[in-house]
C-alpha cells in the first residue's frame, strides 16, 4: 500500500510543479503608479509615484494570482518639484499633511484579494488600498497583459497596465475638495521579472 | 452658497469670525465667551475637512486636543482655587500631550533625532501654554495674543507648505478678533481664565508643531512664536480706552508675529527643493 502511494506521488510530482504558482518581482524601473485628478473643473492633472516595489504570483492553471505593491509616498511627482522663487512647490505641498502626509504615512500599499481571469490572462484584480492608515477596497481592470518568455540569460518578464478609480475622501484626504477633485484615477504600468 | 463655503478665506476667516462673534455676543459678559475660540476653530475644521477621529492620525489628535482643551480649562477653573500650580501642571501635561500627538512620526526617526525632536515638542508646547496661562487674568492681552499667535502660526504654516494649518491659525486669529471686537464695543473685556488661555496655547502650539513635523516649518520659526505672548506684556496706558489699549497691544503682537513669519519665509526661500 505504501509503495502504491509513493508511486502515485512520484507520478503526480511533475504535474504539481507545473501547477505551482509562479513568483515574480516588480521591476521598479518599469513599474509606476500614476494618478489623475481634476483641477478646478477645467483640467485633468497627472502625477505618479517614482518609487514602488512589490511581488506578484501567478498560477495560470488554477487561474489565480496575487499582487502586493508598496508605494513610497514621498516619491510623488507631478512635474512641479522645483519651487523656484516660490515658498514651496506643488510636490512639497502634496507631501505635507494636507494631502499625503508622508512624514506620518511614508508608505501606501495595494494588496490583491482575487485575480479574475479571462482566458489564460488576468483581466481584473480585486484588492484593497491602504492610504493614510485607511484600508478600502479598490478594484483594478487589467487593460493589457503579456508575458515574454525567458530569452538567453534573461528571465521571463510579464507586464501590463491596470487602471481603477477611488475617492480620496474615503481615505480621509479631504483638503481642497472640490477645487482639487475627489475622484482619483489610478493607472499602474507594471513589469515583473520571474524569480 | 456651497461655492462660498468652499472658499479657503471663508473657511479659515469669515465663517470662524462670524461664529465666534455670535458666541462672544451671546456669552460676552461671562467667562464662557472664550468658547468663541474653539467654536471658530471647530467651524473651520467642519467646513474644510470635516470633524473625524478615525484613524487617529496626528492631525486628528490635534483636533481632539484642541476640542478638549477648553473643557479642561473650564474644569480646572471651576475646581482649583490655587491657579498658579494648576496652570504650570497644565503646561507640563500639554507638553506631554504634544509628544503623544506626534508619536507616530517620532517613532520613525533615528534614536537621537527622535529624542531631540520629542523633547523639543514637549518643551515648546509647555512653554507656549505656560506663557499663555500667565495672561489668564487679563482678557484683553490674552485676546490680542490669540490674534497675533493665530496669524503668525497660520502664515508661517502657509509658507511651510501647509494650507491646513494656515486655516487653523487663521480661525484662531479670526475668533480672537471677534472677541476683541465685542469688548471694544462693550468696553468690558472678560478675564480669559484657563478656558481661554489654555485653548489658545494648546491650539497654537499644536498647529505650529504640526507644520514643523508634517510640513516644512523650521524649528526656529516655531520657537519664535513665543515672542508674541511676551510682546503683549509690554506696557500700555491702563487708563486708556479699551479700543486704544487693544490697538497698541495689537501693534506689539503683530510686530512680534512678523518675526516667526519672516523666519519661515526666509527658510523656505533659502532651501532648495
Amino acid at each position: 500500500m505504501l509503495k502504491r502511494i509513493a508511486a502515485v506521488s512520484l507520478l503526480a510530482l511533475p504535474l504539481a510543479a507545473f501547477a505551482a504558482p509562479e513568483s515574480y518581482t516588480l521591476d521598479p524601473y518599469h513599474t509606476y503608479p500614476n494618478f489623475t485628478v481634476d483641477h478646478l473643473g477645467v483640467s485633468t492633472m497627472y502625477g505618479r509615484f517614482d518609487k514602488s516595489s512589490g511581488k506578484v504570483t501567478l498560477d495560470r492553471a488554477a487561474k489565480s494570482g496575487s499582487i502586493d505593491i508598496t508605494i513610497e509616498t514621498a516619491s510623488i511627482n507631478t512635474g512641479d518639484g522645483d519651487k523656484g522663487t516660490r515658498a514651496r512647490s506643488r510636490d512639497e505641498h502634496l507631501r505635507a499633511a494636507d494631502f499625503f502626509n508622508v512624514a506620518e504615512f511614508p508608505k501606501a500599499t495595494y494588496k490583491s484579494t482575487k485575480f479574475v481571469f479571462t482566458g489564460d490572462n488576468p483581466s481584473a484584480i480585486e484588492g484593497s488600498l491602504t492610504l493614510l492608515g485607511v484600508t478600502k477596497p479598490v478594484n483594478l481592470t487589467i487593460d493589457r497583459f503579456k508575458c515574454n518568455p525567458a530569452q538567453g540569460t534573461g528571465k521571463e518578464r510579464c507586464g501590463g497596465n491596470a487602471s481603477g478609480k477611488f475617492k480620496r475622501s474615503d481615505f480621509g484626504m479631504k483638503y481642497g475638495i472640490p477645487n482639487v477633485g475627489d475622484e482619483i484615477g489610478l493607472i499602474v504600468e507594471f513589469e515583473a521579472v520571474k524569480d | 452658497m456651497n461655492a462660498l463655503l468652499e472658499h479657503p478665506a471663508v473657511q479659515g476667516g469669515v465663517a470662524p469670525f462670524v461664529v465666534a462673534l455670535i458666541v462672544a455676543a451671546l456669552l460676552g459678559r461671562t467667562r464662557y465667551a472664550w468658547l468663541a475660540i474653539v467654536a471658530g476653530y471647530a467651524t473651520q475644521v467642519a467646513l474644510s475637512t470635516g470633524i473625524s477621529f478615525t484613524p487617529l492620525s496626528a492631525s486628528r489628535k490635534i483636533l481632539l486636543l484642541c476640542l478638549l482643551a477648553p473643557l479642561v480649562g473650564i474644569g480646572v477653573d471651576a475646581l482649583v482655587s490655587r491657579a498658579r500650580p494648576a496652570a504650570y501642571a497644565l503646561a507640563v501635561v500639554a507638553g506631554l500631550a504634544a509628544a503623544w500627538v506626534f508619536l507616530s512620526v517620532l517613532s520613525q526617526r533615528e534614536g537621537a533625532q527622535m529624542w531631540l525632536q520629542g523633547l523639543g515638542l514637549v518643551a515648546f508646547a509647555a512653554a507656549m501654554v505656560a506663557s499663555m496661562v500667565t495672561l489668564r487674568d487679563d482678557g484683553l492681552r490674552a485676546g490680542v495674543a490669540g490674534l497675533g499667535l493665530g496669524l503668525a502660526a497660520g502664515i508661517a504654516a502657509l509658507v511651510s507648505a501647509s494650507i491646513g494649518f494656515l486655516l487653523s491659525g487663521m480661525s484662531v486669529a479670526a475668533s480672537a478678533g471677534a472677541l476683541l471686537l465685542v469688548w471694544v464695543v462693550s468696553g468690558r473685556p472678560v478675564a480669559a481664565g484657563l478656558l481661554g488661555t489654555l485653548s489658545i496655547g494648546v491650539m497654537v502650539a499644536l498647529f505650529a508643531e504640526g507644520a514643523l513635523m508634517l510640513a516644512q516649518m523650521p524649528w526656529y520659526a516655531v520657537a519664535l512664536l513665543l515672542l508674541v505672548p511676551l510682546a503683549v506684556r509690554l506696557p500700555v496706558r491702563e487708563d486708556a480706552s479699551t479700543f486704544m489699549r487693544a490697538l497698541f497691544l495689537s501693534v506689539y503682537a503683530l510686530a512680534a508675529a512678523s518675526v516667526p513669519i519672516a523666519a519661515a519665509w526666509f527658510a523656505a526661500r533659502a532651501t532648495v527643493s
